[in-house]
């Protein structure tokens, strides 16, 4: 056994097992069940940071991670709170934010400069001239932050995520939280308790304290009585304990979000929890209220829990004389435990002129321990460690001096109302305990235990029975008598505690830190409401209290309190300063969980691969865009117009709409009259928005009466649902809708030599006459694989888009490939039909069409039916509108003059103003000149007119295009028809 | 001292009977507005009304990027000149506004976008707006903690680069603006709300506040995400406004680790380190209206989702809170600024979606100019409410958008 404390039954750790570890660079020792700070606490380290502004040094504070003084890196990791992260053999820590050490820290200086720094000094300085705010603000940057990240670092570990559902979900393992869970459950409902600590038992686990004072007592102490709680908790087998588990976000319906930290057991080092709950109940407790004095954060100063737990916990006692300035039994009861443990208590002083629990008065008369009452601490003297701490009375008048090495401090216990607050609950200031309560709390949300200011164990324990069967009344499994039944009691039992109103000693403040992280003190709180910021929120931006790496831990209630205190406000204007998630900074890498890539695949993936298919996401697909390195697809291209191709076109949105009024919802939404489609046949149409507007184009095939098979572009198909749906709303029309898109693939079979290779596979007619442009024909491939064929032209030839059921795509793929052999079929990819269809000028949606664009100015005009007037189809308003408007956009297509190459895609048409922009263009290898569509305001859209191309980095020199005709390929469309 | 303790924003007076113009909202096209109508054109008889405090709604919520790299014509003049104001403001307000012209890196995942990003950058050259192409190797020199392979979503192609943006602190902007409007005579009412307009023979005569009733010529609302429902509400007028929460969220304070604005479209994200040292993130909007600020569960996970990706040393890092704002939505992405057209006297700077930050300083300027002259300044026309009427979105997104419940 190390230099540790080992016959209490409270302790977490295993004196005999050494785990190693690394601290600027020397090898210390710690045990199991260590955390990384009380390891080092063992090791005789005081400070383990400096601050962010001042750099004064910092120490053990709390254990419960409230500030960033414990804050170091380990393993790489910045921030990481050293105070509840578990020893592992062979961490790495070092200090951050040092220019030396933590011990030695030679920016210690800027603590004495504090007078140059008022609240938000930075908003006065540093700006006159104007060129020295640049180099000021690289050594404001060199200086804020805390941690140092490197931008190569990766993150070692497993990330997990699980998604529970459950009955009721405890937040705090306590006595209180415990209690709710057993009630709950044996209501025979599902709960789930998290517990940020690792073991369950909250305020009564590391108390040696009797659980039952006064009279009747047992022998059962705070901790044998926690230890009986965990068993009835995990004897019931409906009850799933997340214990190292942190609540850190709340959101609407109960869904709670949390994360745990695996066990070396268990296979992930974090898991994210997000729980969706019938019942919430925040069962958390209390923490301490900072006490804030001069100095109030020296090493050597720290809350009551902090000493008590790490005697009891850890082993360790946390100094040698001690001096405690405190406003709760608790305190009391930690000095007579801790005096016992061999500390040293040379004064006690206490907040409170009265109200002490008298048992423990007679105990510390017993113990000979001075107890001033109505005395605070006021000035904690030592440069870097406590050596004496000043008094006073709370009025001022008297002081004295003890000289000491510890200082446990606190101004009282303050509740934990951050889930209430995250979930929406309301809180509001309660005079006789001091606390901010829960007021209004959303359905099927309950508070418990030390949050509604109960400090009795039995209270507390009959409190968390009430919520658990509130709980359970949410569930429907209660009756509200048995409730009532049990409110009862615990009005026969202690009801609140009066609490402490003190927030600061009789101090003016100057060094009295209301928030540690950002090193905010009291004097910088004045400072702030005269400047005008009179209300905590603002004070909160303008001193940044608050808003460090332990966000609300310390200042969260002292702020509003002691704003309210300066500015003599009542009681009921008291608020406190919004809370927000994550309750308890989180890891990146815990939020990502396992982050799996989810991008669709089509059936022909694997295959295009192997063939040389360079890849590329496009939306939510993958597809292939290239099959060579020569990305201008030179040989892609030539192999369409002078022989046969394959593109995989399955990512194609693809639908049926079936039903008696299918026709009339498909005549709202395409600008077609559809019901000109006769069976068997098919149209290509388009959708537009309010404002007339393409959104969406795509071939529409009748398949029976109010029968229809229609197809979408690819990045359409996951809306295209929800916007017929939508727009058919008040109707009352009686169609489905079947998503096919990733039931059916799609291959265009494209080139000269198309009906060639397509014959050699199918037994039918495919002659120009039997199957000519532009029709449909459903067919098997050998009597068995259906296909609906359409020989549409996107590429401007000879083509047939097949679409086949998914699971037979490879199947006819092969096929089609062996068939081509003799022709020395080839892949094509996405680039390819790109350049392809430019040169026919079929537009792409989103290419040469944008918000600016509605149907008519994309030269779309011929799918409209303006005879439809009963359909109400949408954008049809707009088109009308619009028509007569001349200077719109217009898509035009354009050669470069003399021959030029084509401008990039994305140039603007300019004159002295912006005019237009070049949708796509190509040095054409079919045309052998550079062709492209540009959008151009109307004036501009005249055949024959000069376009004046701007480039980017062109450095004002521009190229030149003309206006021509549309299309540049095969005008007449001889070619896809043939 | 440095210090001097005098109330930033004026003492606490009490409402008049009548004022010159009175603005609804106190936020920072308000503020920006009152500031320069009594600095340029000596309208110095003001009153603010503002429900909360000042700077409350997206003033205080938004990250703080600026930028002048806009896709269309009508867009970047302004915020070029909302940019080259930030300078110029720190020292008319002698306030330090902690501009960090740190540049703003666009990351573009696909040959598509690429497009897209010449089409803004030769847009942004011609007006005289420095901005860049550049390879993805180019962008790992500036960012480099930026994930440049190909095993990632969306792995990326390049970036636009654009130096003159970056970083302004937006709370010094709120109160310096208050400071300069403060000592120019602007009353500023904090916790007083506006309840109703009054109108007669369809011009301005009065505000009804929770503090009393004022008589004035002319009132301007730019609340923010609460313009639309206050315009309907007091004056009957319609907009294509949609109000969403749009989220952010910081990680805990680093040493410098990335130097520029770093955002991707395609992830939904952008990132940049604030110079306390935090990761400022955001970027995503639930696309759902609604009038709270309230989080979601999954979008802080998206968020880390997506830097584990593209950022992803960050991984290491933790995100220590979160928070929500509105953005009035537009279904052209861009503002609608307008005056005395609807009703005589009323004016109405509102729709910035996620835009009102980086343009408060150029738009205040204009909106006085306009209030003070009743003529709207060329800049401003193309804002217009009547371009819907017309069907002529302005085309600030290539995309089409639709911010309806059911998308």
């Amino acid at each position: 056994m190390m230099n540790r404390l080992d016959h209490m039954p409270t302790l977490k750790i295993d004196g005999f097992r050494k785990i190693g570890f690394i601290y600027k660079k020397k090898k210390y020792y710690g045990v199991e069940g260590d955390t990384v700070a009380t390891a080092l606490y063992a090791n005789g380290i005081r400070i383990f940071a400096r601050s962010l502004k001042y750099h004064r040094p910092r120490g053990l504070y709390s254990l419960d991670g409230e500030c960033s003084n414990t804050c170091m890196e380990v393993d790489n990791i910045p921030n990481v709170r050293c105070e509840n992260t578990l020893l592992k053999e062979g961490m790495v820590i070092k200090e951050q934010n040092v220019k030396g050490s933590a011990e030695n820290d030679m920016m210690s200086f800027i603590d004495k400069m504090d007078w140059m720094m008022p609240a938000g000094f930075y908003y006065n300085t540093m700006h006159k001239p104007a060129s020295i705010w640049p180099i000021a603000m690289k050594q404001i940057r060199k200086a804020a932050g805390l941690g140092t990240l490197s931008p190569d670092f990766e993150m070692p570990g497993i990330y997990d995520e699980i998604f529970p559902t459950t009955d009721v979900c405890i937040i705090g393992g306590g006595p209180s939280g415990m209690m709710a869970a057993v009630a709950a459950a044996k209501k025979g409902l599902r709960v789930i308790i998290m517990e940020a600590r690792p073991w369950l038992g909250g305020f009564f686990e590391y108390r040696s304290s009797q659980y039952k004072p006064g009279k009747d007592k047992g022998s059962q102490s705070l901790h044998d009585r926690a230890l009986e709680l965990d068993r009835e908790v995990n004897a019931l087998e409906n009850i799933r304990v997340f214990t190292h588990t942190s609540m850190v976000g709340a959101y609407n319906n109960n869904l709670i979000t949390g994360f745990q930290i695996g066990k070396e057991s268990d296979l992930f080092d974090q898991r994210y929890i997000e729980i969706r709950a019938k019942s919430v109940v925040v069962a958390t407790g209390c923490i301490e209220r900072p006490l804030i004095f001069d100095n109030n954060e020296r090493p050597g100063v720290m809350q009551i829990g902090c000493a008590l737990r790490l005697a009891n916990t850890y082993g360790l006692l946390p100094g040698q004389k001690a001096v405690f300035s405190i406003g709760h039994d608790l305190g009391l009861e930690a000095a007579l435990e801790l005096s016992s443990l061999g500390l040293n208590i040379e004064l006690i002083a206490d907040i409170r002129e009265d109200g002490q629990n008298p048992e423990l008065l007679q105990k510390l008369e017993d113990k000979n321990i001075t107890l001033l009452k109505g005395w605070v601490a006021c000035k904690a003297n030592g440069k870097k460690r406590v050596k004496n701490v000043e008094l006073s009375s709370i009025d001022g008048l008297a002081s004295k001096t003890v000289s000491c090495d510890l200082i446990v401090a606190s101004a009282g216990m303050t509740p934990v109302t951050g889930p209430v607050t995250i979930a929406q609950g309301k809180l509001k200031y309660d005079a006789h305990t001091g606390f901010f309560l829960a007021d209004k709390l959303p359905e099927k949300i309950h508070v418990t235990g030390r949050l509604l200011g109960l400090d009795n164990p039995l209270s507390i324990e009959t409190s968390g029975t009430i919520a658990g069967l509130q709980a359970a009344l949410d569930c429907e499994n209660c009756s509200i008598k048995e409730i009532g039944d049990i409110k009862k009691s615990l009005k026969n039992l202690p009801g609140p505690t009066r609490g402490t109103k003190l927030v600061t000693a009789p101090v003016k403040g100057r060094k009295s830190f209301i928030c540690f992280d950002e090193d905010t003190t009291i004097k910088n709180i004045k400072q702030a409401i005269e400047k005008g910021f009179d209300v905590p929120e603002l004070i909160k931006r303008f001193t940044s209290a608050g808003t460090g790496p332990g966000q609300g831990g310390i200042p969260g209630h002292n702020l509003p309190l002691y704003v309210a205190k300066y500015q003599a406000l009542p009681d009921i204007s008291i608020k406190p300063t919004t809370t927000r998630p994550p309750l308890v900074p989180t890891l990146l890498s815990t939020y990502a969980g396992t982050n799996h890539i989810m991008l669709k695949q089509t059936p022909m993936d694997k295959m295009q691969r192997e063939d040389g298919g360079i890849f590329r996401n496009i939306g939510v697909w993958q597809r292939a865009r290239y099959f060579s390195n020569d990305l201008t697809c030179k040989k892609e291209i030539e192999n369409i117009r002078s022989n046969v191709g394959m593109l995989d076109a399955s990512t194609l949105g693809k639908f049926r709409i079936h039903g008696p009024d299918a026709l009339k919802a498909l005549q709202r939404v395409f600008v077609s009259d559809m019901s000109k489609v006769q069976q068997g046949r098919m149209k290509y149409s388009a959708m537009c928005n309010d404002d007339g507007c393409v959104i969406d184009d795509g071939v529409i095939t009748k398949l029976g009466e109010n029968d229809y098979y229609f197809t979408t572009s690819t990045g359409r198909a996951g809306q295209t649902v929800e916007w017929i749906r939508y727009h058919t709303r008040y109707d009352k029309w009686n169609f489905h809708i079947v998503n096919l898109t990733d039931s059916m693939g799609v291959i265009n079979l494209a080139g000269p030599n198309a009906r060639k290779v397509l014959a050699k596979i199918v037994d039918m007619d495919i002659s120009n006459e039997a199957f000519g442009f532009s029709e449909y024909k459903e067919f098997n491939i050998k009597d068995c694989i259906p296909v609906r064929a359409m020989r549409l032209g996107f590429v401007g030839e000879l083509s047939y888009e097949l679409h086949v059921p998914s699971s037979y795509m490879l199947s006819v793929w092969l096929m089609l490939k062996d068939a081509g052999k003799e022709f020395r079929i080839q892949n094509f990819g996405v680039e390819a039909q790109n350049v392809l269809r430019m040169e026919k000028c079929h537009i792409i949606l989103g290419q040469e069409s944008e918000q600016r664009t509605n149907l008519l100015d994309v030269g779309l005009e011929f799918l409209w039916d303006r005879t439809k007037a009963d359909a109400k189809t949408i954008g049809a308003v707009a088109l009308s509108q619009a028509e007569k408007d001349k200077d719109r956009f217009k898509l035009v297509g354009f050669k470069m003059e003399e021959n030029g190459r084509a401008p990039h895609d994305g140039s603007l048409i300019v004159d002295e103003k912006v005019r237009g922009y070049v949708c796509t263009a190509r040095d054409s290898f079919s045309l052998n000149e550079a062709v492209g569509m540009a959008l151009v305001d109307g004036p501009l859209s005249k055949i024959g007119t000069r376009l004046e191309i701007y480039e980017d980095e062109c450095n004002g020199k521009r190229i030149y295009g003309k206006v021509v005709e549309m299309p540049f390929y095969d005008p007449e469309g001889s070619r896809m028809k043939m | 001292m440095i210090f001097k303790s005098k109330p930033l924003w004026g003492e606490k007076t009490k409402l008049k009977s009548s004022y010159d113009v009175v603005i609804i909202g106190g936020g920072l096209h308000s503020l920006a507005t009152a500031y320069y109508l009594a600095k340029e054109h000596g309208i110095t008889d003001i009153a603010i009304i503002e429900k909360n405090y000042i700077g409350f709604g997206g003033a205080g919520r938004n990250t703080a990027i600026v930028r002048a790299n806009q896709r269309t014509q009508h867009n970047v003049p302004l915020y070029k000149e909302a940019l080259d104001l930030w300078p110029v403001l720190t020292k008319e307000l002698d306030y330090n506004l902690m501009f960090n012209n740190c540049g703003n890196l666009n990351l573009m995942h696909s040959e598509a976008a690429m497009k897209a990003a010449r089409m803004t950058i030769a847009t942004a050259q011609f007006h005289g707006v420095e901005s860049h192409l550049i390879d993805a190797k180019e962008a790992k020199e500036l960012v480099p903690a930026l994930n440049i392979s190909e095993n990632i979503t969306f792995p990326i192609h390049g970036a636009m680069f654009h130096p003159p943006g970056g970083i302004v602190r937006h709370d010094a902007v709120v109160w310096g603006l208050a400071k300069g409007a403060a000592k120019n005579g602007v009353e500023i009412h904090q916790h007083t709300e506006a309840l109703g307009i009054e109108t007669k023979n369809n011009k301005v005569c009065s505000v009804t506040t929770s503090e009393g009733k004022i008589n004035t010529r002319q009132v301007l609302i730019s609340a923010g995400g609460y313009s639309a429902a206050l315009i309907h509400d007091m004056l009957g007028i319609k907009l294509p406004i949609s109000v969403l929460t749009i989220q952010a969220m910081v990680t805990q304070p680093l040493k410098p680790l990335l130097d520029h604005v770093v955002s991707s479209g395609a992830y939904h994200c952008y990132a940049n380190q604030t110079l306390k040292g935090e990761v400022a993130t955001g970027a995503h909007m639930d696309p759902w209206p609604n009038y709270t600020t309230l989080n979601t569960a999954h979008y802080i996970k998206h968020q880390a989702e997506a830097l584990s990706e593209f950022l992803p040393c960050l991984r290491g890092v933790r995100f220590m809170r979160i928070w929500g704002g509105l953005a009035d939505m537009t279904p052209d992405m861009a503002p609608i600024m307008d005056g005395n057209n609807q009703v005589e006297g009323f004016f109405m700077d509102c729709g910035w979606g996620y835009f009102g930050f980086k343009s408060c300083s150029a738009v205040g300027k204009y909106m006085a100019q306009f209030m003070a002259t009743d003529q709207c300044p060329d800049i401003f026309k193309p804002f217009a409410l009547k371009r819907y009427e017309e069907h002529r979105l302005m085309g600030e997104t290539a995309a089409l958008v639709n911010y309806t419940p059911d998308n």
